[in-house]
């Protein structure tokens, strides 16, 4: 035993030090790069999604690489369609949105000028007017400051739109190699372990992804068609904003809601209008808390509601609109690699 | 073959070696040329050798054999630990498996000192082990592994046939078959090693009681 104590060479910790320093350095370049590392990872979204249908392809007989093309058309078909026939619409609608802000703006003060009556003569406390102008102001300040970030975020967008597919392609036709090529540079100590691990993380992810996809697709339909039915203007713009913010988990569908919400008051007044969309809201958040989430999302990411609130707001805090996507999958992967230093620590005992 | 086998033979008895093309060394310079040498994966010829993949067919071998994955081992490196929790099977391919079991207590020495360590089997080339932690949800390993010179195995693992039953099912199947007949041939082992033991059990009581009364 001693001898082969002493034999477990200096290859193996030689082995180890390069492969978590490279993994380090990997980690690092990319956060510090984040032109290349956001498509990167928006790719990767995409390859969890498309990634488990060449599996099923291949079952019925085709070749890896036919299987790949049928996805990588498809892929290309989905994502230029909607680019092509909804960015049109959903711009006029956005552009025409922002002539309606005046409104909104007058219709939010005299319902806070209600507001401040009502609570004069109820409780003698007297609210001050400018709390309604300051609200204003920044919702103002912070819309300007997004139609100024547009022009930027359109140039990225027009890399991403090479990027992505480019990634996304390699991804889907080198994703195995590149697995293969890390698990040999694993060293054998932490082989087992490193694989399952990694396998089933991206399992969970690629499910989580998956699901809210899916999750995000089911509502905004709802919506669309909600709000086309009850004739309410600008649907398609709501319904993709409620389905976008459905993606983050207990704020998004309060996020999604306010806008649509708050115009229908403004243009429609108290009336059954206001009521139908109110309801409908209601019901389509109730259909995603009460069928879709229980169903689809919360069975493959299993975290307690309140670890799920606590990540959101970190991540939040630390990270803005896309660390509330990412901390659910993050918290995950954390809640993996604890399971497992508990099972290695303290169930040992019981061996 | 014969040709080869008739000159090993006359080898190992030390006879005269007939004098004839000498097809060895032909054959190493036509496996050595730059053509068919450098394509070498031979993993498939390899898996064609071991007794329960006769099921296979070579071109599932070959898919297979994708799946699988060449880990490297130096002299006296551990393999997986006694204890842990393993996810999968390897075949040796080359070089020497020591498979030891920690701790046991041998029986017949119960006052001396315990044993501390059994190298129960040396693995050879195309021998397995780990099998049954491809099929446990968390297998335990139940000995310890540790390559016995320069060893390459191939192993393969939970994922890999996770993988494999997503995208060539018939090909997994006969993989979990030829896994569940080792374990069958293993169980039924087991099970004719507990009927004699049992049978001994039953003869030793039987002497005791004849001893009890005399």
């Amino acid at each position: 035993m001693k001898k082969i104590r002493q034999n477990k060479n200096t290859g193996e910790l030689a082995r180890l030090v390069f492969f978590f320093s490279l993994f380090v350095l990997v980690a690092a370049s990319l956060i510090s790069l984040r032109r290349i590392a956001a498509p990167l990872a928006v790719s990767y979204v995409f390859f969890l999604i498309l990634g488990p249908f060449i599996p099923r392809l291949i079952k019925m007989g085709l070749s890896k690489s036919t299987s790949l093309i049928i996805i990588y058309l498809g892929f290309l078909f989905f994502l230029a369609y909607p680019i092509v026939k909804f960015i049109p619409v959903i711009t006029a609608e956005s552009q025409n949105f922002t002539r309606y802000i005046p409104k909104i703006e007058a219709f939010v003060k005299d319902k806070y000028e209600d507001i401040r009556f009502e609570v004069k003569k109820r409780t003698n406390y007297e609210l001050k007017e400018s709390y309604a102008v300051e609200a204003i102001d920044t919702t103002r300040e912070a819309l300007t400051s997004f139609l100024i970030y547009i022009p930027k975020f359109l140039t990225s967008l027009l890399e991403w739109v090479f990027l992505i597919p480019l990634f996304v392609f390699f991804l889907l036709k080198d994703g195995d190699a590149l697995k293969h090529m890390i698990l040999q540079l694993t060293p054998n100590s932490i082989f087992e372990r490193f694989y399952y691990l990694t396998h089933q993380f991206n399992k969970q992810l690629g499910g989580y992804i998956f699901a809210k996809f899916i999750e995000a697709t089911i509502v905004g339909v709802i919506i669309t068609i909600g709000l086309y039915l009850l004739d309410v203007r600008f649907f398609l713009l709501f319904g993709l904003i409620a389905g976008i913010t459905n993606i983050i988990p207990y704020v998004g569908p309060l996020l999604g809601s306010a806008p649509g919400i708050i115009l229908v008051m403004a243009e429609y007044g108290m009336g059954t209008t206001t009521g139908g969309v109110l309801l409908l809201y209601l019901i389509a958040n109730a259909i995603d808390i009460a069928l879709v989430f229980p169903i689809l999302v919360s069975k493959i990411v299993d975290l307690h509601p309140i670890i799920v609130v606590v990540s959101v707001i970190l991540g939040s805090q630390y990270f803005g609109l896309v660390g509330m996507i990412i901390s659910i999958p993050v918290a995950a992967a954390f809640k993996l690699i604890i399971n497992e230093i508990y099972n290695e620590i303290y169930s040992a005992r019981f061996r | 073959m014969s040709y080869e086998n008739d000159i090993d033979k006359s080898i190992k008895n030390s006879s005269e070696l007939p004098e004839k093309l000498d097809i060895g060394l032909l054959k190493y310079f036509w496996q050595s040329s730059p053509i068919t040498g450098r394509s070498g994966n031979n993993v498939p010829k390899f898996l064609r050798e071991i007794d329960v993949l006769k099921n296979f067919t070579d071109n599932e071998l070959r898919v297979l054999s994708k799946s699988m994955h060449k880990r490297n081992f130096s002299d006296s490196e551990f393999i997986f630990k006694q204890k842990e929790t393993g996810i999968g099977l390897y075949f040796v391919y080359q070089g020497l498996v020591d498979v030891i079991v920690e701790g046991q207590q041998s029986a017949r020495r119960e006052g001396d000192k315990i044993e501390e360590d059994n190298i129960i089997i040396t693995l050879d080339k195309y021998d397995y082990f780990g099998e049954l932690a491809l099929l446990q949800k968390t297998s335990i390993r139940n000995a310890t592994a540790v390559a016995r010179d320069k060893t390459v195995l191939l192993g393969i693992f939970k994922p890999d046939v996770e993988h494999l039953i997503e995208s060539h099912p018939v090909i997994a199947t006969k993989l979990i078959q030829s896994i569940s007949v080792i374990i069958a041939n293993r169980l039924f082992t087991v099970t004719q090693e507990l009927k004699k033991l049992k049978h001994k059990i039953v003869k030793l009581e039987i002497e005791c009681e004849k001893n009890k009364a005399e």
